[in-house]
């Protein structure tokens, strides 16, 4: 390996990017816009709820009973609809997400002491969030019907204002209020990454063969580690700069608490973006022409950033072939590599599992690229 | 020549002559580029089948500790509370610090504290009896699930007690109680197969339908093909539009491929409504889509930019329009700029035609607003295009 020459070719693609004006300028601005578009897009607070309410007794009680809903922050009254059928039509445009229904003869029930039932219809298209909606729906009913409950008990017993008998008090560990921002700016520096790293490096040795100047260099000294070495370098050192940015934009700007040593956070970002680099490379490698490199990229790390990274689903939770996949991505590494660093407080020690996992990656993806990349015309 | 070539039929056949050899022109470039086509169907296929085949989102097993400080009957009935799927009981633990440290090591995700005299407070009546439940929302979808479960679970403790001191909880029909029915619509089992999997088709489009009319055109300028093009008898229009055309066809056989090859027989996901009704909205999907792309590409000069470009709009359409996240989640502005993304109604007309039952009725707005966004980026496209040209 000369060191020249390695610098040689280095210094020419970083010129390449320098002087397309356009380039240079996207290269600098992607980071920042897709840490707010995904700090927006991947909140996931569920809170503003919308609903509608069919209230077809219209009284004091079924208005008492449903101010409950109304005034819950989680959810986000729509009015009252008029009939069940208006209501489907909103949720079948995907308008709500719920509607509640009070039948007739609520108030006449339950001011004979008998018990009533409403009905609630979740729209269950998105999962996700379905579960945690049903949950707080039947919190708030089940509060809602513990104050009538109680009134009734104080009406019996002749106690006066009876307080709530029993209350769990949630409270949140690394993370007082759940911000899901706090929590995922981090972990959006790992997402990011995925999308940028590869991009520019997957276009870097395809471009050459679409072109031909790719030619000069079989017919040069420069070896083919020299050749690799050069074109791996300015990108690692964009990235690099990326991470900075994407670091400062999560520490200052969302307010992510930075616990851990720093050090040993850069020195794994600095593995997980040559990691993701070689990645690049390879799909060069393999790419013949540079549509189906971009295409490569962008599908790849869509995929493996909303299946493998552990953030949609959990690793641990996952079975079979994408358990085996999602330990053939660096991303999970990565990922946990962000949660102890940042919410646990992790140094060297915490992080040399992950470390070494990155290393290993890095190393055996450089040498299978060494490996197929040939001096010479594939026939 | 003959003289009846001058009839406005004849134009229009030697027109559409002319689309048909560029778009069979098209897709031949698609076709001859082995690792492209590779890919695409892998799109369409395996990495829908394995979308749909991830594990669930539901709490399952989370790890609890306990501290039972009180060791009262109603103590142990709380905690018999926090049971299986949702939540597994591993520790009991001494003391409220051993608790809390077992979760900071990460060996708990909740840890579940009484306090002494916790059946009394109860049995007297006169406070509020609370326990302190500690999360780990390290991961914040799962803190969320367990501690809305927790504050469920609560909720029907205090109202069964509160039911118990009236003395009369063997007959819940004869105290006036409101019973909450939720019923979950259009997916009752939570089928999260479902969901993934349309999501994941739809990112796929999208890409799809953006990128591929984008780099081809950049190419064309790239090799300086496109100055062949135009030196023929061709419009811009004629040139443009084949792409749109050939996206049109790949992207239909691609969702037919997806939706009757994987997602229809290996995981159920229903088509309530009509199914050609869904083919064509999706050729008008791939026509707006694609007018994106052909858009970004009079903006780009070589690959590289034509790629960041691609990834400035794909981040933010994906994204923000509500694949994963329901729009309602986010805050106003941002949905009133995504009026402006193509997938944003989409989304509502494959999840309304799939699995809401929806027709044309329900859907007429979004497939509107779909047509007009798709003219208006096509003719923007258009217009920078035969400009460059000039």
């Amino acid at each position: 390996m000369n060191g020249a020459r390695l610098l040689a070719v280095a210094s020419k693609e970083f010129r390449e990017v320098m002087r397309d004006r356009v380039l240079f300028l996207l290269t600098f601005l992607m980071p920042p816009m897709m840490m707010l578009v995904f700090a927006y897009g991947m909140s996931q607070d569920i809170e503003h709820v919308p609903f509608v309410i069919v209230d077809y007794d219209r009284s004091a009680l079924s208005r008492d009973y449903a101010y409950h809903f109304t005034a819950s922050r989680y959810f986000a009254f729509q009015g009252y609809a008029t009939t069940e059928k208006a209501a489907d039509e909103m949720m079948a445009h995907g308008d709500i997400r719920f509607i509640l229904i009070i039948p007739e003869r609520f108030q006449a029930r339950l001011l004979a002491d008998r018990s009533t039932e409403v009905q609630s219809l979740i729209d269950g298209t998105f999962t996700m969030p379905v579960r945690s909606i049903r949950a707080y729906i039947e919190a708030i009913g089940v509060e809602a019907s513990g104050e009538m409950l109680r009134e009734y008990t104080a009406r019996h017993s002749g106690v006066q204002e009876l307080p709530e008998p029993f209350r769990v008090e949630v409270r949140y560990l690394y993370n007082q209020e759940v911000r899901t921002a706090w929590t995922l700016a981090p972990m959006l520096i790992m997402m990011i990454l995925i999308w940028t790293t590869p991009l520019l490096m997957a276009l870097s040795v395809v471009r050459e063969k679409e072109i031909g100047s790719i030619y000069n260099m079989y017919a040069s000294t420069v070896s083919r580690a020299e050749y690799l070495a050069g074109k791996l370098l300015p990108n690692v050192v964009f990235s690099s700069i990326h991470v900075v940015i994407l670091f400062l934009l999560a520490t200052r700007y969302y307010g992510a608490p930075f616990k851990g040593s720093l050090a040993a956070f850069a020195l794994v970002s600095l593995l997980y973006v040559i990691s993701l680099s070689s990645l690049g490379l390879l799909i060069s490698l393999v790419a013949r022409v540079q549509q189906a490199a971009l295409l490569m990229t962008i599908v790849l790390a869509g995929i493996v950033m909303e299946q493998y990274s552990g953030i949609n689903t959990p690793i641990a939770d996952m079975t079979g072939f994408n358990y085996v996949l999602a330990h053939l991505f660096p991303v999970m590494y990565y990922a946990d590599a962000i949660q102890i660093a940042f919410l646990k407080g992790g140094g060297f020690r915490e992080l040399g599992q992950d470390v070494l996992a990155l290393a290993a990656y890095a190393v055996a993806t450089l040498l299978l690229v060494h490996f197929l990349f040939r001096k010479r015309v594939r026939a | 020549m003959n003289s009846e070539l001058h009839s406005p039929w004849d134009h229009l056949r030697i027109w559409v002559r002319q689309m048909a050899a560029l778009v069979i022109k098209e897709f031949l470039q698609l076709g001859n580029d082995r690792g492209l086509l590779i890919f695409a169907l892998y799109s369409f296929t395996g990495n829908i089948l394995l979308a749909g085949g991830n594990a669930s989102l539901e709490l399952n097993n989370a790890n609890l500790v306990v501290h039972d400080g009180d060791h009262s009957a109603a103590s142990r009935e709380l905690i018999y509370r926090f049971r299986q799927p949702y939540f597994r009981l591993v520790e009991e633990v001494a003391d409220t610090r051993t608790g809390m440290q077992r979760v900071e090591q990460g060996r708990a995700m909740l840890f579940l504290d009484i306090p002494e005299h916790f059946a009394e407070t109860l049995r007297r009546g006169t406070h509020t009896a609370s326990v302190q439940l500690l999360v780990d929302t390290s991961r914040a979808t799962r803190g969320y699930l367990a501690s809305s479960y927790s504050v469920r679970i609560g909720a029907s403790f205090s109202q069964d007690w509160a039911g118990q001191n009236a003395g009369r909880a063997d007959s819940e029909e004869l105290i006036p109680v409101i019973i909450n029915q939720t019923r979950i619509r259009y997916n009752p089992t939570l089928n999260e197969a479902w969901f993934n999997s349309i999501g994941e088709l739809l990112v796929m489009m999208t890409v799809m339908c953006i990128l591929l009319p984008a780099t081809a055109l950049v190419r064309e300028k790239e090799r300086g093909t496109i100055e062949q093009l135009l030196v023929s008898p061709l419009s811009p229009f004629q040139i443009m539009f084949s792409k749109v055309v050939a996206m049109i066809g790949v992207s239909v056989a691609g969702v037919a491929l997806s939706l009757l090859g994987i997602m229809g027989p290996l995981f159920a996901v229903p088509c309530r409504g009509s199914i050609w009704l869904f083919f064509v909205l999706t050729a008008l999907f791939a026509f707006t889509s694609a007018g994106l792309g052909l858009l970004i590409a009079t903006f780009a000069r070589n690959a590289a930019q034509v790629g960041m470009l691609v990834l400035f709009s794909v981040m933010p359409i994906v994204v923000l329009s509500g694949t994963f996240t329901p729009r309602d989640s986010m805050p106003p502005a941002v949905n009133a700029i995504m009026v402006l993304s193509p997938l944003r109604h989409f989304i509502e007309i494959a999840y309304g035609i799939l699995l809401r039952g929806a027709g044309v009725e329900t859907l007429w707005d979004s497939a509107l607003a779909m047509l007009a966004l798709g003219c208006l980026l096509f003719g923007i496209g258009l217009w920078r295009f035969r400009r460059q040209l000039e």
